[in-house]
């Protein structure tokens, strides 16, 4: 008897105005404190911080110990979803007169839950390419990968990507498709490069470039800045045969490698790749600008797509508001570069990328109805 | 009086009142120089009259449109003339605003001096000028100091000063017809000699004084600040060309443009003033311009009319005088000066109308394309729903308030205007009418309705608290009236803010990025979601709705100007810095006011007993 009476007194608070406006309050709280700490943090940590998360933590005086002071975008954006579904079914009675606010609830319902799967499974990447180039990978820059490429045959190299995670994690990373071992000796978040001055400490790299290069721990990067790790990667053979410490970094361009067994084997810390199934090819890039003013009027990039698998062989133009969508990726005219020449195209994988388009119609049509049938209660008591 | 004509009465001396300045016709003694401000140029990367830019440049370096010379105020394009022609006498023309301190220091002058000053005496300062800005260019745009900005700001103006005067001839002096004859006479002996293939003894003098004047020609089509002639037929936008530039464009020794000549001959006119010349010169480019250019020439022409008949500084002014009526009427009970007064504000709302009509038609895009439009937008939106509010409940209130939004945001958007062109060309991002038209309109409609509804809680609170007239029937008509333009307001600012994130999909990629716009927006939409569900769930009645209504005007500016000070995100292209004491004051305004509100009524009575 006491359970249910709990249960019926949760599903109370849970379906109850109260939760409503603690929620839609909470939220414009996190909403204004998230815009203020754009000007420190950058967008992306800001939206980190209070947004993508379940909980506000704050760190007093740079402590280990970090304490949870509000409900992060997380927590009151799930609230508030559970609260819609259950004041919905405990208090809106379904009636005419009622259906546009279960329309508008519906549709607010579908944005939400859109907004979570976009934070769960949208997935950003970049695609670099120059004029005449053609591309068949995407670059993740907020997340690195070490590549451990078998370069032997210059006609197919083969790739064996390390997720940064791993890097961070683990001091020796072994696979079987590796007939060598990598030792992690040591791995910085954000460093800065530098020559190494005569008669300075060694670098701690003994093997390729890094021996003359220095690399130094910085704070994080802030703003629209991303974070430029380092690593120091030690191959070692089975029988203990050390082929020197590497230094890598994406900032480092020059490549290094070393040979084991015949092969020849190159490391690199780059943006990580992920593979398209299909190809793109830059013909012409566009940067269009007012006659007499440096103001762009417009970007484009004519590309050929070629996709095997669904027979697609066709020029593509894209553009400012006009994206090229294929293959459950939309790729976005994002920047340039090289005088005109080279293209950045933004790539997102977002399954749910269609939900606020019937989220905003359905809230649409919901509201109107609701405020028509006011407009009209209201005027015939008037009348 | 008849009740219907004073009114109608009204109605019609207020709209001729406004069309004044476009009727009235200008003296023409002398130099015709509202008909040179006519003529088309290139700037900014849009086609304007001469008219436009002289009054947005003097508005940049003055922040006003006119300057006063010796007791008489100078129009726009006679000031462009002067500096451009006359530099001998503008340069003593107080045609600089400088407000700041520490800029004047560095200028050496000081503020007893006057607000005002002259390029004469900051020409001594010039390079230190530059100088300071280049030092300032290189500190990040938000970290910068007042006195970082300020003198960055004044070194651009003072190139745009610089770059009028090398509009016609380098620094305004000399003869640029003779010059420019004496050139052409050089290059047809140059060609003469070519297609004669012979070789005079002076060939290798000839060919480096034509080399010589083709480098002064080169460097002052850099240096110069607008391209006045435009292209010849079977040419495309790229050939506008200035006066020097056309001399070095290829071709043009065989083939000069025919208006060069005539534009050298009015520079040379008017600095020589021979007022008969002038016009002869400017009769034979127009006759060019309409044989050659007719719709540039067309389109230059009533845009100048437009800006001649300013119709939001007319709007501002019957905004203020209806305003006064209603006010007049409350004070007067007067029914027939209740009836003024809206007639007042209909003429106010139709000339606000014409003038964003005007500019729709001029600008061939969407009626909000900047924060300056968005002014004039948020204006006109709460204007209009104020007045339907208005005949549905006539008791002046809403009347009250449509007019009193209506003179703010014009008032609002006068002095954004000193910024530049407010019709400047769309960035490539937003250049897209179909979501300029839907998003941004629908986005604005919501800020219409969402300071329509604080104004309407003020007049509530006002009622109550301040002239204790409490009149149930009143109180409730502006209850409802209020609660109404919140729903309003929450349906605009979703459908605005949902559209934004779609237009967002198409061109980022993403349907929100929590950028600071659109947090703004956001905080607009939950803010009226928020009174609504108060409302609904019984919170709050009646005055917990109206002191909420009056935080919803604190919230739409922060979100409208606020965010743009933040000087971060996507949409900072409407960035501006000196506004933010304006926006502070204005947010303590409404917290005074929802405090009045939330007095007790009980605090005025006790009051009254004790005295």
């Amino acid at each position: 008897m006491r359970r249910r009476n709990f249960i019926g007194r949760a599903g109370e608070f849970l379906s109850s105005m109260e939760l409503t406006v603690f929620c839609i309050v909470a939220l414009m709280i996190l909403v204004v404190a998230c815009t203020l700490a754009q000007v420190q943090l950058g967008v992306h940590l800001a939206v980190e911080k209070y947004i993508r998360s379940f909980f506000v933590w704050w760190n007093p005086g740079q402590g280990a110990v970090s304490i949870p002071i509000f409900p992060g975008g997380g927590a009151v954006g799930g609230l508030l979803l559970a609260n819609l579904g259950m004041a919905q079914f405990r208090r809106l009675e379904l009636s005419w007169r009622k259906a546009g606010l279960w329309i508008v609830h519906f549709g607010l319902a579908l944005l939400f839950i859109g907004e979570f799967a976009t934070a769960f499974f949208q997935v950003e990447s970049h695609l670099t390419i120059e004029e005449g180039q053609t591309v068949d990978f995407t670059e993740d820059f907020r997340r690195m990968e070490l590549a451990v490429i078998d370069v032997s045959d210059p006609s197919s190299e083969e790739v064996r990507s390390i997720p940064d995670s791993m890097l961070r994690s683990r001091a020796e990373i072994a696979h079987a498709s590796l007939p060598f071992v990598l030792r992690v000796r040591g791995f910085i978040d954000n460093a800065e490069l530098s020559m190494r001055s005569a008669g300075s400490p060694p670098s701690g790299a003994t093997a390729g470039v890094g021996v003359d290069v220095v690399a130094r721990q910085v704070a994080p990067a802030s703003g629209e800045d991303r974070d430029v790790p380092a690593a120091l990667i030690e191959p070692v053979a089975a029988d203990a045969r050390s082929y020197g410490v590497f230094l890598v970094s994406p900032a480092l361009g020059a490549p290094q490698g070393f040979t084991h067994a015949g092969r020849s084997w190159r490391l690199a810390l780059r943006p990580r790749r992920y593979p398209l199934p299909f190809t793109l090819t830059l013909k012409d890039f566009r940067h269009d600008v007012y006659p007499g003013t440096d103001i762009p009027k417009n970007f484009s990039s004519q590309v050929r797509l070629r996709d095997p698998r669904s027979g697609d062989d066709r020029d593509v133009l894209i553009y400012m508001n006009s994206p090229l969508r294929h293959d459950g990726l939309t790729f976005y005219q994002s920047s340039f570069g090289k005088n005109d020449t080279l293209s950045v195209l933004q790539v997102v994988r977002n399954p749910s990328w269609t939900l606020p388009y019937i989220s905003c119609i359905l809230v649409t049509i919901g509201l109107l109805w609701h405020f028509v049938l006011m407009l009209r209660r209201t005027l015939g008591a008037a009348a | 009086m008849n009740s219907r004509f004073l009114p109608g009465a009204v109605f019609a001396g207020a709209l001729i009142l406004a069309a004044w300045p476009a009727l009235s016709p200008a003296p023409k003694t002398g130099f015709d120089v509202e008909a040179f401000g006519r003529l088309p140029i290139l700037e900014g990367g849009r086609v304007k009259p001469l008219d436009t830019f002289a009054r947005n440049s003097l508005l940049m370096i003055r922040s006003k449109q006119s300057v006063r010379v010796q007791g008489r105020s100078l129009p726009a394009t006679r000031w462009l003339l002067d500096v451009a022609l006359k530099p001998e006498a503008s340069d003593e023309y107080r045609s600089f605003v400088i407000d700041d301190p520490e800029v004047l220091g560095v200028l050496g002058l000081d503020q007893r001096q006057g607000r005002y000053f002259s390029y004469a005496q900051l020409l001594a300062k010039r390079n230190e000028v530059g100088g300071q800005a280049q030092a300032s260019q290189t500190v990040a745009a938000t970290a910068r100091t007042r006195f970082q900005r300020a003198v960055i700001d004044l070194d651009q103006r003072l190139s745009l000063y610089e770059r009028i005067q090398n509009a016609f001839t380098p620094a305004g002096r000399g003869d640029p017809a003779a010059e420019l004859a004496a050139f052409q006479a050089k290059l047809s002996e140059a060609m003469e000699v070519v297609q004669g293939g012979q070789r005079p003894k002076n060939a290798a003098a000839l060919m480096g004084e034509i080399d010589a004047g083709l480098r002064r020609y080169a460097t002052l089509a850099e240096a110069s600040a607008f391209k006045i002639l435009p292209p010849r037929s079977g040419e495309g936008e790229a050939a506008w060309a200035g006066l020097a530039e056309s001399v070095v464009r290829p071709g043009a020794a065989a083939e000069p443009h025919p208006g060069a000549m005539l534009v050298a001959r009015m520079a040379s006119s008017y600095r020589s003033g021979d007022a008969a010349a002038f016009g002869a010169a400017l009769a034979e480019q127009n006759a060019w311009l309409s044989a050659n250019a007719p719709a540039l020439a067309r389109g230059a022409r009533v845009e100048a009319v437009f800006n001649r008949a300013q119709p939001f500084f007319s709007g501002i002014v019957l905004y203020v005088l209806a305003l006064l009526l209603i006010f007049a009427s409350w004070a007067a009970r007067r029914p027939d000066v209740a009836s003024c007064a809206r007639a007042c504000a209909w003429a106010a709302f139709t000339v606000h109308t014409a003038g964003l009509l005007a500019r729709t038609a001029l600008q061939g895009r969407p009626p909000v394309t900047n924060l300056y439009s968005s002014a004039v937008f948020v204006g006109w939106g709460s204007a209009l729903l104020g007045l339907i509010a208005e005949r549905v409940h006539r008791r002046g209130f809403a009347a009250a308030g449509a007019s009193t939004v209506g003179f703010a945001t014009l008032l609002i958007a006068h002095h954004l205007s000193s910024s530049g062109d407010t019709m400047e060309m769309m960035r490539a991002v937003l250049d897209s009418n179909f979501w300029l038209a839907t998003h941004v309109i629908t986005v604005t409609v919501g800020y219409s309705g969402t300071y329509l509804a604080g104004l309407l809680a003020i007049v509530w609170i006002a009622r109550r608290q301040v002239l204790r007239a409490p009149d149930p029937a009143d109180d409730k008509a502006l209850s409802s009236l209020t609660y109404g333009v919140i729903a309003f307001g929450l349906f605009f600012s979703f459908l605005g803010t949902v559209l934004g994130g779609i237009w967002a999909d198409q061109s980022w990629g993403r349907f929100w990025g929590w950028d600071p716009k659109e947090n703004g927006a956001l905080l607009i939409v939950l803010w009226n979601a928020l009174i609504l569900h108060m409302r609904w769930a019984g919170f709050v009645r009646d005055r917990g709705i109206m002191l909420m209504a009056v935080f919803g005007n604190v919230i739409t500016s922060a979100s409208w100007f606020g965010v743009n000070m933040l000087g971060i995100g996507l949409h900072s292209y409407g960035f501006m810095d000196s506004a933010f004491w304006w926006l502070l004051a204005f947010s303590v305004s409404q917290l005074l006011i929802i405090i009045l509100g939330a007095l007790p009524p009980r605090f005025w009575d006790e009051r009254d007993k004790r005295a």
